[in-house]
């Protein structure tokens, strides 16, 4: 709960807070600065978050780099997990959603197994719990901490949920950042945390199709909108704000560059909105690095992830200087990839120096 | 704090649903209530709501995360009528949003 101007904790963002304290009258000020100060302590790194425990009804971790997954049917009810439909190693079920998150969230798995050598979540062979048919006609996916959840969509604006690789693998990887840099959901880091998901879920899409950078349509959530929607997908990494133009849903508001970035207090501070240019700068680097995304700038982001230097409330310049940093400690300081890098946190405008 | 301030006609509730792995502003139906338009039995049925809120209320960097559907709930009023105006915000997150807060955001107050 906040209250403004008040001493309560708020909602609003520091920079609005900074300037009532720097042109507001004495009240304003003081009721500002002591709002600010809860805010950051708010914000304090406390260290590297632990993930907790899968669900009930999940199979136990394993140290054998094999993904444990229990996946469960919410029946159309909010009440998680639901109940158990499939386990690892049984055969498929004939349910289209139930498959789907087994298959996908094994892929995420072996994604992350075969390329840095991750076993599942947190690094210690974390169960994989997912959740179909959560709600009626529900038009969410999420991770809450313990496990995936996936709605069916309404059939009019979204398909169901796990209908797109990289769906199931982004909210897997709010799971890893979770266990990493823990960065806070709100204004930048909310937006590093939201663009983490949707670089590393791009990256067990194109893993999954061995395209290259050239190849892929860098667009999140592919095939989730219905027919009737015009729209590609829900955002574009390499042209955020071009994924769908609809009359029911609007224009895609996207930024992909600094000098269009949208400062406002829904969203948890424009967290879904921003990340279209940590996005936009992935793609680049990507593109500029050539052949497959995961090889070279998908290993530099995942070092910047679990870079004890990365604060929990990183800004976006703050990400970009480890993203190089950890370029230079993989391939050399002077090296093509640190300059590949740097041109594209150059070409979305966020300042390195 | 666990109680609402007195909330008096001049009072505006904004209620909208956000977050979500696809916050798109058609879908987060934000309403605005004034309780001007409303008599004084109908205004404690909406604050009877609000203070079921109360103890549900999130931090803002909590709510959310993980794409996580919340209700916010913004509420603009003047304590006296001649003090200036104030605001307060609830974060109400998906799963422990009452049914009549649901209810309020989605259809209005309903007879």
């Amino acid at each position: 709960m906040s209250r403004n101007p008040g001493t309560i904790q708020g909602v609003i963002p520091p920079y609005i807070l900074g300037r009532i304290i720097d042109h507001g009258d004495e009240h304003q000020r003081s009721c500002a600065l002591t709002t600010l100060s809860h805010v950051q302590s708010l914000l304090h790194n406390p260290g590297r978050p632990g993930v907790r425990q899968a669900p009930v009804g999940a199979l136990p971790r394993t140290d054998d780099a094999s993904p444990q997954r229990s996946i469960f049917d919410a029946g159309n009810a909010m009440q998680l997990p639901g109940r158990l439909v499939r386990q690892e190693g049984q055969a498929a079920v004939s349910d289209v959603a139930v498959d789907e998150a087994y298959d996908y969230l094994g892929a995420t798995f072996t994604f992350f197994n075969e390329v840095f050598g991750r076993n599942s979540i947190d690094g210690q062979g974390l169960p994989l719990a997912g959740t179909v048919h959560y709600g009626q006609d529900y038009q969410n996916a999420f991770w809450n901490g313990e496990q995936m959840v996936f709605g069916d969509g309404d059939g009019e604006i979204f398909n169901r949920f796990t209908i797109a690789l990289d769906v199931i693998a982004h909210e897997l990887v709010h799971g890893v950042t979770e266990s990493e840099a823990g960065l806070v959901y709100f204004n930048q880091s909310g937006a590093l945390n939201e663009s983490v998901s949707d670089v590393f879920g791009i990256l067990v899409k194109q893993y999954e199709l061995k395209q290259t950078a050239a190849e892929a349509d860098w667009i999140i959530g592919a095939g989730l909108l219905t027919d009737r929607i015009n729209g590609k997908g829900l955002r574009s990494m390499a042209e955020p704000g071009t994924a769908y133009d609809d009359p029911t849903l609007g224009k895609d508001p996207q930024p992909g560059h600094m000098r269009d970035y949208i400062e406002t207090r829904e969203d948890n501070g424009g967290v879904h909105l921003n990340s279209g240019i940590p996005n936009r700068a992935f793609y680049l680097a990507a593109l500029a690095l050539g052949g497959h995304a995961w090889e070279k700038a998908g290993p530099i982001w995942y070092d910047t992830l679990c870079d004890s230097r990365l604060a929990n409330d990183a800004d976006f310049a703050a990400f970009a200087r480890l993203t190089v940093s950890n370029a230079g400690r993989r391939f050399g300081a002077e090296s093509a990839e640190v300059r590949a890098v740097e041109e594209a946190w150059a070409g979305v405008g966020v300042i390195l120096s | 704090m666990r109680e609402l301030p007195p909330l008096g006609k001049d009072t505006v509730v904004r209620l909208s649903r956000q977050g979500g792995f696809a916050p798109l502003h058609a879908l987060s139906k934000p309403r605005e209530i004034e309780f001007g338009q409303y008599d004084s039995a109908q205004r404690g049925r909406i604050c009877s709501v609000l203070e079921r809120c109360l103890p549900e209320s999130g931090e803002p960097a909590q709510v959310g995360r993980g794409d996580q559907r919340y209700f916010k709930v913004e509420l603009r009023f003047r304590p006296q009528a001649t003090e200036q105006e104030d605001e307060l915000t609830l974060l109400i997150p998906e799963d422990k949003a009452p049914s009549e807060l649901v209810r309020l955001w989605d259809k209005g107050l309903v007879e």
